[in-house]
């Protein structure tokens, strides 16, 4: 990762980073315990996966 | 009287520590917030919540570092529009770690391709992110339970 060169990553990629530390942050701000993280940490990237996808299917139709 | 009761040594009850005041309290609260705004995750650092913080500080200073790498847009206070002071806003919400995103950047943002645009949001995304912990951290210090 060269910040000079410019790092690069697919839509994808960049997707599944986002919704990691995004959830990994949510989990950890928002529940004490550490089962209530994991979980909320899994639940959480789940539904980033499940909504980011079904978005983009929706899209889907009109990208043509 | 029982014998009990006579040989019994006195209670000792520790005086009650001052309370803080509400003002205290509150003045106390906003440093924190500050201090979390400033560097992500030392508002709770400083309330020994050691795994938030830890996640705070690696959470936004990823965002900001891939949303660099990425050549994202930094915005500038300079903004032409409302747009670009909004995006100078969120940046902002990553406190010292928008310098580090400028000298990653060093070289300008690049946004006519997709990647540019994904920094974009990554960078925006930190700064909000930030902003949530430091309210967090403010709340906590506040006594909510969180």
């Amino acid at each position: 990762m060269n910040s000079q060169a410019g790092l690069s990553l697919t839509h994808f990629q960049a997707f599944l980073l986002f919704a990691a530390v995004i959830s990994l942050a949510f989990g950890f701000l928002g529940r004490r315990r550490p089962n209530d993280r994991i979980r909320y940490i899994l639940w959480s990237f789940f539904l980033f996966l499940v909504v980011g996808v079904g978005i983009g299917w929706a899209m889907y139709p009109f990208s043509r | 009287m029982t014998e009990d009761a006579i040989q019994s040594p006195p209670l000792e009850v520790a005086p009650p520590p001052p309370a803080e005041s509400l003002l205290q309290r509150e003045l106390r609260s906003w440093a924190l917030a500050l201090a979390g705004w400033f560097v992500p995750g030392l508002g709770h650092a400083l309330q020994k919540m050691w795994g938030r913080a830890f996640v705070i500080f690696g959470a936004v200073g990823l965002l900001v570092y891939t949303g660099a790498s990425l050549k994202g847009n930094v915005f500038a206070s300079n903004g032409g529009d409302a747009f670009d002071t909004l995006g100078y806003v969120a940046d902002m919400g990553t406190g010292c770690f928008y310098f580090f995103a400028r000298f990653l950047e060093h070289t300008g943002a690049d946004v006519s391709h997709a990647q540019g645009d994904y920094g974009t949001r990554f960078l925006a995304t930190a700064g909000v992110l930030n902003i949530l912990a430091a309210l967090h951290a403010y709340e906590a210090a506040r006594g909510r339970k969180a």
